[in-house]
């Protein structure tokens, strides 16, 4: 154990500023995807809110998809699935990364966001239609505000999720963190010192993201239910 | 030809080679849900433990193993503990592995459930007189096993998906029998949808009945 903090210490000044790097391309991965996810996720709640039957079916069919595929199919589809379908679809392993985990982030998100639009009684939409708003007011100006309270810790606990299923982007040797410790664990021979190291980087990143979503948690449900 | 002629073609070939990592990956599942059942339940009793000590190891345990990624995870175990002169066979660590980290995900689930039984029933039950384990065992977990059924399942089917990691430890399941098909073949874009239906069959069954135990369980409540 001494030996090994020794060991970490003494290869720190060389390793330390690589996974630094490595660290905030995970957080752009990270970043990207939420984006694309959160975008794909409103997309996907409205259809799935729609009045048209066929809508509501392709969100559904996505949602279902999206959620009981694992991410790493997911990435391996896009990444060396579609290429060979279609040679214009060949992307970097980091643009397919971000495709790959903000799909499925938006299947994800989309339930997040139609449970907070349906969480909101009915009877508002109505009465702020009937007040002659306009049905983009009434979404952006009497639902979304309230809806937020609802979906804000679930959309908490997906970026958490996300920040760590990024690490699966090693896989198909999208640059991240994983994949400079796997680099690194190579050509070093030391494999527990910088996985260790990895795991204390990703540790360092969600951690203060968890805390800052439970005080959310727990500020929101103040004074409701 | 075409994509969907050598698909229809190319599955009588390819698809008992990927059940074959199916029935692998549950197996993997299986070990996985026992350790963490055993260790979430240990985690949970710690974190309601009165001595702090016992509580902030378990809290600790908890918070790294759910702030890592349990592909990090993975690869300390296996190619980690390997360099330092414990080297596991790829299922064992993939089943170790994502056991360890289920635990810490499940102590959450079984303390929220236990701590939602009343604790005026403990009080009551102890002062009938029934020794501290009866009390869990006959009193609080039947009730708060109801409680706990549907986040079970959800994480039952993160663990499903999960096993797909296994392969990056070359642990025979489907994802990594897959990845040597497109060796031989090339025909990616099938094997790896092939593999996708192979998930879905077995994920959404299993999501739906989470989803039916939660309407159920809040009906009882």
């Amino acid at each position: 154990m001494i030996r090994f903090t020794q060991e970490l210490l003494e290869n720190l000044p060389e390793w330390g500023p690589q996974m630094l790097a490595a660290a905030l391309q995970t957080l752009q991965l990270t970043l990207a995807s939420f984006l694309f996810a959160t975008i794909m996720g409103a997309i996907v709640a409205l259809a799935r809110t729609s009045r048209f039957p066929a809508l509501r079916w392709i969100a559904i069919v996505f949602i279902e998809v999206g959620r009981g595929t694992p991410a790493l199919v997911i990435l391996f589809i896009i990444y060396f699935g579609l290429p060979t379908i279609l040679p214009a679809l060949e992307f970097d392993s980091f643009t397919a990364a971000v495709i790959g985990l903000g799909l499925q982030g938006g299947a994800l998100l989309g339930e997040v966001f139609r449970a907070g639009i349906e969480a909101i009684e009915r009877g508002q939409r109505e009465a702020s239609l009937s007040l002659g708003l306009t049905p983009a007011q009434t979404m952006t100006d009497v639902i979304a505000p309230q809806a937020m309270r609802i979906v804000l810790p679930p959309i908490g606990n997906y970026a958490i999720g996300l920040l760590k299923d990024t690490s699966i982007a090693s896989i198909i040797a999208a640059p991240e963190l994983m994949l400079r410790a796997k680099d690194l664990a190579s050509s070093s021979f030391m494999p527990m010192h910088l996985y260790v190291l990895a795991a204390l980087f990703y540790f360092a990143m969600s951690y203060p993201l968890s805390l800052i979503v439970r005080r959310l948690e727990t500020a929101l449900s103040k004074g409701h239910r | 030809m075409g994509f969907w002629e050598i698909l229809v073609r190319e599955t009588p070939n390819f698809l008992p080679v990927l059940l074959e990592g199916a029935v692998v990956a549950l197996e993997v599942a299986a070990g996985a849900v026992c350790i963490a059942i055993a260790g979430g339940l240990l985690l949970a009793i710690m974190l309601m433990t009165s001595f702090a000590p016992v509580r902030i190891a378990a809290r600790s345990y908890v918070e790294l193993m759910r702030g890592t990624p349990a592909l990090t995870q993975l690869f300390i175990i296996y190619f980690g503990l390997a360099d330092a002169g414990l080297s596991l066979p790829p299922l064992l660590a993939a089943i170790v592995g994502l056991g360890m980290n289920g635990a810490a995900y499940l102590s959450e689930v079984f303390r929220a459930g236990i701590s939602a039984i009343h604790r005026g029933q403990t009080e009551a039950a102890l002062s009938l007189g029934l020794p501290p384990l009866d009390v869990m065992r006959f009193v609080v977990l039947p009730q708060a096993i109801r409680i706990m059924l549907p986040a079970f399942c959800n994480y039952a089917v993160q663990l499903l998906k999960d096993t797909t990691l296994a392969s990056s430890v070359a642990a025979p399941e489907i994802m990594f029998r897959a990845r040597n098909l497109v060796m031989e073949t090339y025909l990616s874009m099938q094997i790896y949808l092939l593999v996708a239906c192979i998930y879905l069959a077995m994920s959404i069954p299993l999501s739906h009945l989470a989803a039916r135990l939660q309407r159920a369980a809040q009906a009882w409540r």
